[in-house]
């Protein structure tokens, strides 16, 4: 048997997590460091396994299967195809960014912190590998428990509102999405002669839904309870009502992880599993679900504008780019699904990167309205160019990561619906204008009475958080300049889907 | 009578001599409440030992009315389990309040006593005797703080619904007998089975069937039976709170078991309708009441409801032809005994100073104050919840998976089963909420239970770790259930 790489890099976190309990509390530094180290270890093994995973072939690689409930055919069974080795090392990126970045902010119940992101890793990464239907939902919800901490323990003044919305948004849809599940698994069961061997095996349920065995009905009702759970998560228009206030009272590091990869769970479950177990409902829906994504991209850019907190107008333009990655991938076309979800790594990068530098000016004046903001440019030269930068990637500049995704998307879907594309890319418009708005109001023009009267306070950003801010610039540079790096990973993916989706097309 | 039927009964007759050897101890050697303690625990340790003794084995004593199979060693350990659970975090409770020991230990054996009796009943006769054994000392027990009015008022409305639900089921059973004849439960399996093959059941069995199940859904308190749950909760001792909610429950669930699967088995189709509307407004009603709650302890009381609500919805996919509803019973009573314990007994050592109240602001800042008991609260409610990998968590998934495997009206159970575990989390979670993310109000000590008490907390948490981690013990659950065939 060869290296067990997947469970090592779910489970180094959670050796991580051992670690930290005995270490005392009171040694906040050390307790910092050994997260900060056990992160890293995760997103070196993420990197070996980058280079490891062989690019040519599809299907999944590395893969683990253990029983584990053998009277329901429930496995441990872990695999990676292109997509989930993208979404893994973006996970392990983000995190070990994120723990650094919550170095100097969080000051108060270091271990309590530490620990819940570390289990929070465990079940993101757990997410994008698990194999097996009922796996992948006990991830899934693992992921919720440390995040619901995060928000409510080391969030803003108004966290407690935010988290229990969160949570209860969240659950209700995967609460749902387990009926569905085991309404599937016994689908299968029925259709194998009773026998439970295989009823949550992703590779036998495609299989089987593949061969149209999933009745109709049966997939429109598992496909609308998946994608409850996954559009809450991702989150579509009208499911979104969470997001604005999550992200604005979570801490920095909260924020990050959140937009870069919770968001993208929900994207990679409609991906994983809604579409390809059930294609005759994904057809159903699909121009429901496209009008839908375009309504979440023109509203979230619209609200954009108007908003008054810097959080919050980043908050609205995810509900917006995470509009673009649902429409690429219910127009079923290979280079709008790649588009997809080059879209969800850039936005993990992009968006990851502007809650970051907006936390840095948080930490700095305590506030984030951007009516007291102004001439930042002068005090914070380095972190202005900075946030310049991440600004003119979100806003899709030509060159950088943003543009590739959206473009794709956009030549993916005028194929299918030249209007939906066209709408589309007025959005970019829109983009521009609250980002670059938004800039302008805070980096130029003199510097406001509000942040003149901060005086000192007013540092530059540090080597610490230019670490934190540089794996995401360089990643956003070579991805916009070379989008085959990825796009090579994801051919096999992409077609795969099709395949799986492409059922009910035929026939 | 003969001495093989007394080896089949072997831990009904040990639990019995357990509770006399108690009483005996206190009159021997009074005010030594190490003794009492002792003679408690270790014979609950030897009548568990008899039990496991047992296990495996199948047999019926005095004339088939009490019989001796996987379903009675389940249900037997839980119901051990429960009495010792209530002991280790009843004394540290009981003590700084002056109530005595040796009662309060010999009467919850006692109960106890007559739930096992109940596991293993075969006969309608025997199984009503069982069921008063167990009730009884429960009225006593509620009324424990005897000069607390509120545990009075409690006692007084468990004691008056109890015996006027009792004595419904009683006028159940009588029609029952009178129309098969017989009181024996295979006896009237058969009676029923030509009843049922020969189409509509006659108005004095529907009589009969109408008065058991609000009978039963009365001593499980599932809605609209439940008005005298949150008050006996609320007003009992807490340790005591922590046995009402679990040891009468599984043992209600027993009766459904052994009268509703066993006896009245070949009618099912005729009481599944019923099921389903109890299970339905049971949850429903359970958790929205629950939601409104500032108090933690009649919180787990509606609470313990809404899970009544869930383990009928096992009870409900079983009548629509999936036998594994029954193993997801029997699970659920599990797990469900040990996370809802735990959860009582932190509300228990938080109230041990007598003085301190069970509001939600006592709760406040405790993750703080009180790590590792915050920590296993926590655990508990994210257990209560359905968060995997807890044992709770597959608790409803057996129960879930159970009833869409039968389809029909109860994937819609399933469906509204799930909606209200999503609502559930609300009030859990907002206990973490106050153990987490508020200060405390005023300043409390740290309460620092007592060595018994942190032992119970122990193996409640490590139960509801394990059955989570490795839900194995659902194996012994299917074995259990397999008495009914299938």
């Amino acid at each position: 048997m060869t290296l067990p790489i997947l469970s090592l890099i779910t489970f180094t976190p959670l050796v991580g997590v051992l670690a930290l309990t005995v270490i005392p509390s009171r040694h906040e530094e050390i307790v910092r460091r050994t997260a900060l180290g056990f992160a890293l270890v995760a997103w070196g093994l993420s990197l070996l396994l980058l280079v490891a995973f062989a690019f040519g072939p599809g299907g999944f690689q590395f893969n683990e299967t253990v029983d584990w409930i053998p009277a329901f055919g429930i496995q441990y069974k872990l695999g990676v195809d292109g997509l989930s080795v993208l979404m893994v090392v973006l996970t392990t990126t983000l995190t070990w960014i994120s723990i650094l970045a919550s170095f100097g902010p969080i000051k108060e119940r270091v271990k309590g912190y530490m620990i819940s992101f570390l289990v929070l890793e465990v079940g993101m990464i757990g997410v994008f590998i698990a194999l097996d239907f009922f796996l992948f939902y006990i991830f899934w919800e693992i992921v919720l428990v440390p995040m619901y901490l995060i928000i409510g323990i080391w969030g803003g003044s108004n966290r407690i509102y935010a988290t229990m919305k969160f949570v209860l948004y969240t659950l209700v849809g995967s609460l749902l999405m387990l009926v569905a599940i085991l309404a599937t698994a016994f689908a299968f069961q029925a259709g194998h002669g009773g026998s439970w061997a295989g009823a949550f095996d992703y590779g036998q349920l495609q299989a089987w839904a593949a061969g149209g065995h999933f009745a109709n009905d049966l997939q429109i009702l598992a496909f609308l309870a998946l994608f409850l759970a996954f559009a809450i998560k991702v989150p579509m228009f009208p499911f979104h009502t969470w997001l604005p206030d999550a992200h604005t009272e979570a801490p920095t590091a909260g924020s990050v992880i959140l937009a870069g990869v919770l968001l993208k769970l929900g994207a990679y479950g409609l991906i994983r599993f809604a579409v390809p177990l059930y294609p005759f409902a994904a057809h159903t829906f699909a121009w429901p679900i496209i009008v839908l994504s375009v309504v979440a991209i023109v509203y979230g850019a619209i609200v954009s504008i108007v908003q008054p907190d810097l959080k919050r107008l980043v908050a609205y333009s995810s509900v917006s780019h995470m509009g673009f990655v649902t429409l690429g991938i219910f127009v079923f076309s290979a280079t709008a699904l790649q588009g997809a979800v080059l879209q969800m790594i850039n936005h993990g990068l992009i968006t990851g990167g502007l809650f970051l530098l907006v936390g840095m000016v948080y930490e700095r004046t305590h506030d984030r309205t951007i009516a007291k903001m102004g001439g930042l440019a002068a005090a914070m030269p380095i972190w202005s160019t900075v946030f310049g930068f991440f600004i003119l990637a979100s806003a899709g500049l030509p060159g950088l990561s943003g543009f590739v995704g959206e473009f794709l998307i956009f030549v993916g879907s005028f194929g299918v619906a030249p209007v939906i594309a066209l709408a589309s890319i007025v959005v970019m418009v829109l983009a521009a204008t609250y980002l670059l708005w938004m800039f302008q109001r805070v980096a130029f023009g003199a510097l406001s009475d509000f942040l003149r009267g901060l005086g000192g306070h007013l540092t530059d950003i540090s080597g610490t958080e230019l670490v934190t801010l540089a794996p995401l610039a360089i990643g956003i540079v070579v991805l916009g300049l070379f989008p085959s790096l990825v796009l090579d990973l994801l051919r096999g993916p992409a077609q795969s889907f099709l395949a799986a989706a492409g059922v009910a097309v035929g026939g | 009578m003969s001495w093989s039927d007394l080896g089949t009964i072997a831990p009904v007759v040990a639990s019995v001599l357990v509770a006399a050897a108690i009483l005996i101890v206190d009159l021997a050697l009074p005010n030594r409440r190490q003794a009492i303690i002792a003679t408690a625990l270790g014979g609950l340790g030897i009548v568990a030992v008899v039990i496991l003794l047992q296990a495996g084995h199948t047999g019926s004593a005095f004339g088939g009315a009490y019989s001796l199979d996987n379903l009675t060693v389940f249900l037997d350990m839980i119901f051990v389990a429960i009495a010792a659970l209530t002991i280790l975090f009843g004394v540290d409770y009981i003590e700084p309040r002056g109530l005595p020991i040796a009662e309060f230990a010999a009467i919850l054996v006692f109960a106890v006593t007559g739930a096992m009796l109940i596991a293993g009943s075969t006969d309608l006769v025997l199984l009503f005797v069982a069921l008063e054994l167990m009730v009884l000392p429960g009225y006593v027990l509620a009324g424990f703080a005897r000069r607390d009015p509120y545990s009075t008022e409690g006692a007084i409305k468990y004691f008056l619904l109890g015996s006027f639900s009792s004595a419904i089921l009683l006028f159940g059973l009588a029609y029952v007998w009178g129309i098969t004849g017989t009181t024996r439960v295979d006896g009237v399996t058969a009676a029923l089975a030509k009843v049922a093959a020969g189409g509509s059941i006659q108005p004095g069995l529907a009589m009969g069937l109408a008065f058991m199940s609000a009978g039963v859904a009365f001593k499980m308190a599932a809605v609209p039976f439940h008005y005298w749950t949150p008050d006996a909760y609320q007003g009992s001792p807490t340790p005591i709170t922590a046995y009402l909610s679990v040891g009468p429950k599984v043992g209600a669930f027993a009766i459904a078991l052994r009268l509703f699967v066993g006896a009245l088995g070949p009618l099912r189709a005729d009481w599944l309708p019923v099921v389903i509307v109890l299970a339905a407004l049971t949850m429903t009603l359970g958790n929205l009441v629950a939601i409104s709650q500032d108090n933690v302890k009649r919180m787990l009381a509606y609470s313990s409801i809404a899970h009544t609500g869930y383990i009928l919805v096992g009870l409900a996919a079983y009548a629509g032809g999936q036998h594994s509803g029954l193993s997801a019973i029997l699970f659920y009573g599990a797990a469900y005994t040990f996370m809802n314990m735990g959860a009582f007994a932190v509300v228990a050592a938080l109230q041990r100073r007598p003085g301190v109240s069970s509001q939600i602001a006592t709760f406040a800042g405790l993750g703080r104050r009180d790590p590792w008991l915050g920590a296993l609260m926590a655990v508990f409610l994210l257990s209560l919840t359905g968060i995997p990998p807890l044992a709770g968590f597959w608790a409803k998934a057996y129960v879930i998976l159970a009833a869409v495997q039968a389809g029909g009206w109860l994937t819609a159970l399933a469906v509204l089963a799930m909606v209200n575990a999503a609502a559930a989390a609300f009030y859990y979670l907002r206990v973490v909420v106050y153990m987490y993310m508020r200060e405390p109000a005023d300043e409390l000590r740290p309460s620092s239970p007592g060595l018994l008490f942190r032992v119970g907390l122990g193996v409640t948490c490590v139960l509801t770790l394990v059955f989570g981690l490795f839900p194995a013990i659902a194996a012994a659950a299917t074995n259990a259930a397999g008495v009914f065939g299938g």
